[in-house]
């Protein structure tokens, strides 16, 4: 008998992650499961996998625009704008629905500009205003039920208490997963490589979550069997913004001697942060993650609960500088970020900031200026 | 024993020699588009000019946008670092420096010591840089040496609400079109600079006293019109385009 090739857990979440939308295109093509896409963190998974549909967050994989400059500026967020190309230029011709949680208002009006132009199934997430406030959980968990409603119509499923449970018991594995190993970078800096931890973090947005589970335990075992690395006083570095999939940031704090510890992005800790009660109703137990975990800046009562989350990590994980990549026209960030600053002065904690669009060149003028940074510690 | 700083800019590169005490000898050239050759040809005509061999220097730092490609250096340093060092050097009582170089502009604030302690650069976009200075007064048909006192002649600035430098060459056609006499419009591009140049400083948080390098530092109407809005002197040393070069010097000194 033909022994079976085994392919390394690493490179296989590579792999997804070089091609989302292939994976997920032939994921549908031998399972015949239908495709829901995400437009940011918000989206409570737990209740598309009950359904049976499979949750992958859209990624503005495009990387030249031209069909979605027809319906937003070119001063507009470059996620969005990259988000309404994949779904304008077919290379979301595999997507059956997709999730718009009322998060920033740049996805507010792309929700809109996508229901007159993409043909798929559509569902609109009204979030509260404010996040972290007491009448925000029982409003979300409202909002969760008819989204829970929704799905069952649209897709003349049921939606069982059963399934929810099941789904809640996946997502918290495959989260507590992904959290350890942040843990473990931030335990013993530099045990793996920045940019493959990104990029697995991005890959389990896409793949089938069971999938995801079992390829996360095998790297996860692979590193706590292997040699750790050495404690040399390496820098380390908090990364505070939305999304980053720059493998070229990774490399330049590397070779400055510098490791990222931990983030606060969407595309990072936001996504794995806050783990589901398994007592109680689940549509109310999915709903409080959301409310309870890091509010994301769109959606906080003020910069004060941000800050909080800052300190907080940057004295858990012991962090000498924070590196703020925001996305470039990215309001709720940048509205932030002043006040965010003075704090940090204070703190006399060095720190930079720079903007980037989502799939720009790190150049040369951002090396200098990261270069500086880490010199400067 | 000499050290050598090289800093590769993106329009010019400029080479320090240091004996430890003072400067030995300089030199600046145009980096043309193969900074690894020019910097290989800066290196041999620094060592001519001061009569030296390869083994007279005993350590080489490069910085500047092309610091990664010069092959003989020990060590490669960010320009910020190295222009907060030679300032310190020329001009020791600095905390804040503006330099304004061919591509790009930065703000550095330093501490006490010298030591960089914050800093801004700005993002990839000609707008406040030597060369929207370059662009403006070819459009004003003014070699760039004359740009600076040219603006010092102008009673009424004109208004040019642009920053970017491609929107701000057509305002200035319709400006000329309009008859405004070319003093007020060089003048008002001065202010237009200097404008964008000044809400970096406030942005980073200004602490004096202040000085400007980089090549930009050699034009009188950008630093009269940023005295005027920082409401500040400005300070500037005879060696400022080669603020980069000596601190890496300083740097090779220390290695």
């Amino acid at each position: 008998m033909k022994e079976e090739i085994k392919i390394p857990a690493l490179l296989q979440f590579k792999e997804v992650a070089r091609a989302p939308y292939e994976y997920l295109r032939e994921l549908k093509k031998t399972t015949g499961v239908q495709m829901i896409g995400s437009s940011c963190t918000y989206t409570p998974e737990e209740i598309i996998l009950a359904a049976g549909l499979h949750p992958f967050r859209i990624f503005a994989e495009s990387q030249s625009l031209s069909r979605a400059d027809a319906h937003i500026q070119a001063y507009g967020c470059s996620m969005v704008r990259g988000m309404l190309e994949d779904g304008l230029s077919g290379n979301l011709d595999f997507l059956d629905g997709v999730v718009f949680p009322h998060a920033c208002d740049s996805i507010q009006r792309l929700s809109d500009i996508w229901r007159l132009n993409v043909r798929s199934l559509h569902f609109d997430l009204l979030l509260p205003v404010k996040l972290d406030t007491p009448l925000a959980k029982s409003y979300f968990e409202k909002v969760t039920e008819r989204f829970r409603r929704d799905l069952e119509r649209a897709f003349d499923v049921a939606i069982t208490e059963e399934a929810l449970i099941a789904a809640i018991e996946l997502m918290n594995e495959f989260r507590n997963l992904l959290r350890k190993l942040y843990l473990m970078q931030s335990q013993y800096p530099g045990i793996m490589k920045g940019s493959d931890l990104g990029q697995v973090v991005e890959a389990s947005m896409v793949m089938d979550k069971k999938k995801a589970v079992a390829l996360l335990k095998e790297w996860v075992s692979e590193l706590e069997a292997g040699v750790k690395p050495e404690k040399i006083n390496k820098k380390r570095i908090l990364i505070s913004g939305s999304v980053c999939s720059h493998p070229d940031i990774h490399q330049i704090i590397e070779a400055n001697n510098a490791v990222v510890v931990y983030d606060d992005l969407c595309s990072g800790s936001r996504y794995f942060e806050g783990i589901i009660s398994n007592t109680g109703n689940p549509v109310q137990a999915i709903a409080g993650r959301y409310t309870e975990r890091y509010v994301c800046p769109a959606k906080h009562l003020g910069v004060g609960f941000q800050m909080e989350n800052m300190k907080k990590l940057i004295q858990e994980h012991k962090v000498d500088a924070v590196l703020f990549l925001l996305l470039k026209f990215c309001e709720p960030f940048s509205f932030d970020y002043p006040d965010i600053k003075k704090e940090l002065e204070a703190m006399k904690l060095p720190f930079l900031m720079v903007e980037m669009d989502r799939h720009n060149e790190v150049d040369e003028q951002m090396r200098t200026r990261i270069d500086t940074l880490l010199e400067i510690l | 024993m000499l050290t050598l700083g090289v800093d590769i800019g993106s329009l010019t590169a400029k080479g320090i020699l240091f004996d430890g005490n003072q400067i030995v000898e300089k030199y600046l050239m145009p980096v043309g588009y193969n900074s690894k050759k020019a910097s290989e040809k800066l290196i041999k005509a620094l060592m001519e000019k001061a009569g030296i061999v390869d083994t007279d220097i005993k350590n080489i730092v490069a910085t500047g946008y092309g610091r990664n490609n010069v092959e003989k250096a020990d060590k490669a340093v960010s320009e910020i670092i190295c222009h907060g060092k030679g300032v310190h050097f020329l001009l020791p009582h600095i905390r804040t420096i503006i330099d304004i170089g061919g591509q790009d502009s930065k703000v550095i604030v330093l501490d006490v010591s010298g030591k960089v302690s914050n800093f801004v650069m700005n993002d990839k976009c000609a707008a406040g840089t030597g060369r929207f200075l370059d662009v403006m007064a070819r459009a004003m048909e003014t070699e760039i040496e004359d740009f600076g006192p040219l603006a010092l002649q102008g009673e009424n600035p004109s208004k040019i609400s642009s920053v970017c430098t491609v929107f701000a060459e057509s305002e200035i056609i319709s400006l000329v079109a309009k008859g405004e006499k070319r003093e007020d419009i060089t003048s008002g591009i001065h202010w237009s600079i200097a404008r964008r140049i000044a809400s970096m400083v406030k942005r980073l948080g200004m602490v004096t006293p202040v000085a400007m390098s980089g090549g930009v530092a050699l034009n009188v109407g950008v630093i009269d019109t940023l005295e005027q809005i920082l409401e500040t002197k400005i300070e500037t040393s005879a060696l400022s385009q080669y603020g980069g070069a000596l601190g890496a010097a300083l740097m090779a000194a220390e290695l």
